[in-house]
């Protein structure tokens, strides 16, 4: 498999490379269309998730470090725990699982449906006009919903501390303590990582149907797996980095 | 009805050999027999010239199609476009020379997520550099050519066959070629849409004919008068059909 992606990569940057300003036009066109699924219809969902992760984890965190009287720490574990770690994790699940399923079916599709071989006959490159879209739109969506979430997630955690008794004023002091400008750098760069994952394995496994349509569902499944598990290498490979 | 021809042009590419046949098949192993020289397909298109190449299942006419797009290399032989080996030119050169091609795929190949309109404005937008204005005053034209105009917002599933036969049709000649391949363009549509969809694709943009090859099971005697010659295809082999032996059936 895994030559077989890298050859699917080296076909991607390629045909970036040659994009002409008639197909720069028409991919844009396609790139807003994927932005909108990926991004926009997942704002509610990622917030929702954002909002319930952090409260949680904070009201727990308040009780549990208040017994130590160590609850200063609150503001590692919001940095650290939600808005460093499980906040692009999950951000990054539920992109996979709402659109990668999306894109890895309807790559197999446009397979089994002569779809692809009809661009390329017109002139098309597939990957100009199939790949790089949902790459970019990916990237994009992901890096945006993985900002949404932590903003949501420290708003959440400030609910959190006022119904367990912490005043606003003590609660920004501590997450500020923690928060730094590598967690920005951090946040955006998983984005950019976990978003062409996503959109790299569910292209490269639904351009791979070759059989017919009995193999979307299997197509999808391996495309789902692949990220989810790139997914947490790339966040492992994350944690030796900025430590 | 558009008062003017909107024509759209072609950026560079490949140069097509000077006063070389739009398309000729030249010895060329349809089933994949390389044990059998004497199992060879050869065929030439001249321009302006409506060939009809007709076989039954499993004969070789199903790949007729794809080799002249050079979307697979013949296992022996040549297939050259407008003099041109098409199999053998880089991926790149080989996705501008099709521009200078229609092509109606087997079933349609229409993409599902797009509208009929976006799918005969898709070649246009994505070859040409043209402004908006130009490129919509084109799609505006084919659609109302083909008569898609009262249907061009639906997507591919939620028009009957001969509609999404017009649209594939009209996005095959959306960039005005010069040679256009059709693969089993008739099949489900009545005898006066296959009349009138042939009579559309084989005229060009300034009236003169196309040249056009066309690979069917059989033809109906309407479609069989705005056809030149007809090939009869057995077990990978072309041979000459007069018109009157290959009448319906």
């Amino acid at each position: 498999m895994l030559g077989g992606l890298a050859r699917f990569v080296v076909r991607a940057v390629r045909a970036a490379a040659r994009l002409t300003r008639a197909g720069r036009w028409v991919m844009l066109r396609v790139l807003i269309n994927q932005i909108r699924f990926t991004a926009l219809q997942a704002i509610g969902l990622v917030a929702f998730l954002a909002a319930i992760l952090a409260f949680l984890v904070i009201s727990q965190s308040i009780r549990q470090l208040g017994r130590f009287g160590a609850v200063d720490n609150l503001g590692t574990i919001m940095v650290v725990a939600v808005i460093r770690e499980l906040g692009p994790l999950l951000t990054a699940l539920i992109v996979v699982s709402r659109s990668g399923t999306a894109i890895a079916a309807e790559m197999a599709t446009n397979r089994v449906m002569g779809e692809v071989t009809a661009l390329e006959a017109m002139g098309i490159d597939p990957y100009i006009y199939l790949v790089l879209p949902r790459m970019l739109g990916a990237i994009v969506s992901v890096a945006t919903l993985m900002v949404l979430f932590d903003g949501v997630a420290l708003l959440s955690g400030y609910v959190a501390a006022t119904t367990n008794g912490m005043a606003l004023s003590r609660y920004t002091a501590i997450v500020l303590k923690t928060l730094s400008a590598k967690d920005v750098w951090l946040t955006l760069a998983k984005g950019v990582f976990f978003g062409a994952a996503v959109a790299l394995f569910c292209s490269y496994h639904g351009l791979a149907v070759k059989a017919g349509p009995t193999e979307i569902p299997q197509a999808v499944t391996r495309g789902v797996v692949a990220t989810i598990v790139a997914i947490f290498i790339l966040s492992a490979v994350f944690v030796v980095i900025a430590t | 009805m558009t008062a003017s021809r909107v024509s759209i042009v072609l950026g560079p590419g490949v140069a097509a050999v000077e006063g070389a046949p739009p398309l000729a098949y030249r010895e060329v192993d349809l089933l994949d027999r390389p044990d059998r020289a004497d199992r060879r397909f050869s065929l030439t298109v001249a321009p302006g010239e409506v060939v009809a190449a007709i076989g039954d299942e499993g004969s070789g006419i199903e790949r007729l199609g794809r080799l002249a797009l050079g979307l697979e290399a013949p296992a022996a032989g040549a297939v050259e476009v407008f003099g041109v080996p098409i199999a053998l030119l880089p991926y790149y050169d080989l996705l501008a020379f099709r521009r200078r091609l229609g092509y109606l795929p087997d079933g349609d190949g229409l993409l599902q997520n797009l509208t009929l309109k976006d799918n005969v404005a898709l070649p246009v937008r994505f070859a040409t550099d043209h402004r908006l204005r130009e490129v919509e005053a084109r799609v505006a034209q084919l659609v109302e050519d083909f008569r898609l105009r009262s249907i061009q917002a639906l997507r591919p599933a939620q028009a009957n066959e001969e509609d999404r036969r017009r649209a594939a049709m009209a996005r095959a000649v959306a960039l005005n070629p010069r040679l256009v391949v059709l693969e089993l363009p008739f099949v489900g549509l009545t005898s006066r849409a296959a009349t009138d969809l042939l009579d559309k694709v084989s005229r060009g943009d300034d009236g003169s004919r196309r040249a056009v090859l066309l690979t069917s099971r059989d033809l109906t005697p309407s479609v069989r008068g705005l056809v030149s010659r007809i090939v009869r295809v057995t077990d990978g082999v072309g041979a000459e059909d007069s018109k009157r032996e290959s009448a319906w059936r």
